[in-house]
């Protein structure tokens, strides 16, 4: 254990002799009191509500009368509403195309920015820029360009020959890949950085071997660059796909989850239900779903890891 | 030693965060002295109504603070949900609409004023009925907004048309009118109409028309309204709906810019084109007709009166009821139609100071235009009004985009209302 060896360290500092019993014990006590202001922290803004959220969904509550156990009541309404189903397979359409095209992206750009480019200091910045923009500022931007008529990306498209190019936000088809672009163009600076911190890592010597033994620059991408980045894309991984299925205010901004229901993600569900309509218990109940829906996905991600870690 | 005095510290520092969570204001006594009220309301410093309202209150009431709890107009319902969940003391509350307003009321967190709403006398008091739940009241209105029809003189002048022209619109009439106002390309295009993407614009309209429910589950009586809109709107004479969302157009560009001619729009947008005319903000001269009728004669329109009601955890409840009656009062009424806004009481003494103040339009087609024959209740009021709102609102996104043809779109509504409320 990491702390058992950083107070052994401390001991042997301190009492090179002997280690006495209650000393060590007061010093364990210091160590949780060190990291008490966080967990209680943490306690109080999301073990408890998570725990409370789960008792919740077996509840009819809506905030002011007191709470009826209902069972499954609300897990049933769930599997019968047809928003749910329809929130459900957007949420998961968004996250196939955002976690693989994000991963992708930043992947490819940090190999292009980790040579010795000029103002590669610059590229990493703009690049970066957007995870720090307002969320609200991306969206509204982002409506202005795929704006259907007057923006300048379907004036673009008609420029070179598309007389009928996508309503983008404002057509059901082409809403979610429009929600799924912008998205991509935001997040991929932040996991850029990861994944330069990574390639940073790569010891200089074997792509001087491999280009010894007369590696093309592909090949040496291909066995010398991602498995050695095999760590950082397992957490880019994960990271990803959890944001993914958490998706709410990007969607909130630029679509409201429209046009109809074709952008509606199930953390907007949760939102509507709960906040908006009171419902508190029915709305935690498809808060567990999501829940789960994280839970395993990164789960079957861990074991697949290891397996090929072996 | 040294050890011992960090811990005293973390402790400390564990301890005043914990206290922090569960702070918060002390309630001034409730008994004798001066009192403080808070009032949650929204935009104050863009909602003239709110600040006239305190102001005359406080001079009348000189023991009694009034203290504004400002929150954002679009957060507003949602904010006052969460605020209350959490026992929260604010003790007056704005009812923006009457769907929030049925929802406090019956979830028992209002103090009823039953014998106060008994006072007013409902012949003068536009928008009273809508807080009665079933012969009890939770809140007074003091306000009361419908629908009537915007339009820019200059445009209308540089056409030829007559403004008398508009004292008596069919819709018919309305479209072949913006038909004939529509001029111009690209950036410098001035369309016939606009008309905002909400679904009340369509929807309501038709069903207050019509004599249509909304809350029915059968919804063929839009389709006339809807066929209206999306001919104008091919035609060219509208904004394409698909552009006003996207791009978050709103009303007020559209129209204090000259970028549309005619405006249905709801009676507060007065009292923003009074402030934005004389703060120079905008030129543009403007004048108020009756909402276009499915046929001419009687003027029927559609709106929501706005209330107070108190907030049962409040402290200070006789000090807070004293607000609310005084907001629906006669002193009430007064303040608030001399910032240019409609009240609830529309007594001819009323009615006289609004179009006394200076930029409200005098003319006989705008003294019509305030005094509709018949104001529906923009929403009725039940415990599926909510959901319902939802759905027509998901459909109308489609139907405006033209991602589903109007008839598969109504079918989708009533299907859709049936199923999923029921």
């Amino acid at each position: 254990m990491a702390g058992q060896t950083v107070e052994q360290a401390a001991a042997t500092l301190t009492a090179p002799a002997r280690v006495r019993p209650r000393r060590r014990r007061s010093s364990t006590w210091v160590g949780w009191t060190f990291i008490l202001p966080n967990f209680l922290g943490f306690a109080t803004l999301t073990l408890v509500p998570v725990i409370a959220s789960l008792a919740l969904s077996f509840l009819d509550w809506d905030s002011y009368s007191s709470p009826r156990w209902v069972g499954l009541a609300n897990f049933e309404r769930m599997i019968h509403n047809e928003t749910f189903w329809t929130a459900l397979r957007n949420t998961a359409y968004y996250a196939v195309g955002h976690v693989p095209l994000t991963l992708v992206a930043a992947l490819g750009f940090a190999v292009l920015l980790n040579r010795k480019l000029r103002a590669v200091r610059f590229f990493r910045t703009a690049l970066f820029f957007p995870y720090i923009t307002s969320l609200v500022a991306v969206a509204v931007v982002w409506n202005m360009l795929l704006s259907p008529d007057l923006g300048p990306v379907n004036q673009f498209l008609r420029a070179i020959g598309i007389d009928n190019p996508p309503g983008w936000t404002t057509s059901t088809a082409w809403a979610m890949p429009a929600v799924i672009m912008a998205s991509v163009w935001r997040d991929l600076g932040y996991y850029m950085i990861l994944y330069l911190a990574g390639l940073q890592t790569i010891p200089a010597e074997l792509y001087e071997a491999a280009q010894v033994d007369g590696a093309s620059g592909w090949q040496r991408f291909w066995h010398i660059t991602v498995p050695s980045l095999r760590p950082t894309t397992f957490f880019v991984l994960i990271m990803l796909t959890i944001s993914s299925f958490k998706v709410f205010d990007l969607v909130q901004v630029m679509t409201e989850g429209g046009p109809g229901r074709a952008t509606l993600v199930l953390s907007q569900v949760i939102f509507r239900e709960g906040i908006t309509q009171g419902r508190f218990g029915y709305s935690s109940a498809i808060s567990m779903v999501l829940f789960v829906i994280v839970l395993t996905v990164t789960l079957i991600q861990f074991r697949l890891q290891r397996r090929s870690e072996r | 030693m040294k050890r011992q005095l960090v811990t005293a510290f973390i402790g400390a520092a564990a301890l005043s965060l914990l206290t922090a969570c569960g702070g918060g204001g002390t309630a001034d006594q409730a008994a004798g002295g001066p009192q403080t009220i808070k009032v949650a309301l929204w935009n104050y410093a863009t909602t003239p109504e709110f600040k006239a309202l305190i102001d005359g209150f406080q001079s009348a009431n000189p023991d009694i603070k009034v203290e504004p709890v400002d929150i954002l107009a679009d957060d507003y319902p949602q904010k006052v949900t969460t605020m209350l969940a959490g026992g929260d003391t604010t003790d007056v509350l704005t009812m923006k609409n009457v769907i929030d307003y049925s929802r406090f009321a019956t979830r028992g967190q209002l103090v009823p004023l039953t014998d106060e709403a008994k006072k007013l006398d409902p012949a003068q008091y536009s928008g009273l009925d809508a807080y009665d739940l079933e012969g009890k009241y939770f809140a007074l209105p003091y306000r009361q907004d419908f629908w009537v029809l915007y339009y820019n003189k200059t445009l209308l002048k540089q056409a030829g048309v007559p403004e008398s022209k508009l004292q008596n619109l069919t819709w018919s009439d309305y479209a072949t009118l913006a038909k004939s106002l529509t001029k111009g390309d690209g950036a410098s295009k001035v369309y016939g109409a606009y008309q905002h993407t909400w679904r009340s614009v369509v929807e309501a309209t038709a069903a207050a028309q019509t004599g249509g429910n909304l809350l029915g589950g059968d919804y063929g009586f839009f389709k006339d309204q809807y066929q209206l809109t999306l001919d104008l709107q091919k035609d060219g004479v509208l904004m394409p709906w698909a552009t006003a969302k996207s791009q978050k157009v709103t009303y007020n560009t559209m129209f204090s810019t000259g970028k549309a001619a005619l405006m249905p729009m709801g009676t507060w947008y007065a009292a923003t084109l009074l402030g934005d005319v004389k703060a120079g903000k905008t030129k543009v001269e403007w004048g108020v007709a009756p909402l276009p009728q499915k046929a001419a004669g009687k003027v029927t329109t559609f709106g929501s009166p706005t209330a107070f009601a108190v907030n049962k955890n409040s402290k200070h409840t006789d000090a807070a009821k004293k607000f609310v009656e005084y907001a629906a009062s006669e002193a009430g009424a007064t303040a608030v139609a001399k910032v240019g806004v409609t009240p609830s009481l529309q007594s001819q003494k009323i009615l006289d100071t609004y179009f006394g103040l200076p930029g409200v339009p005098q003319d006989d087609v705008a003294k019509k235009a305030f005094k509709p024959d018949e104001v529906v209740l923009e929403m009725p009021v039940s415990d599926k009004s909510a959901d319902i709102d939802q759905i027509l609102t998901e459909e109308h996104e489609l139907i405006m985009t033209g991602q589903k043809s109007l008839d598969a779109g109504l079918n989708e509504m009533s299907k859709r209302v049936k199923n999923e409320v029921g």
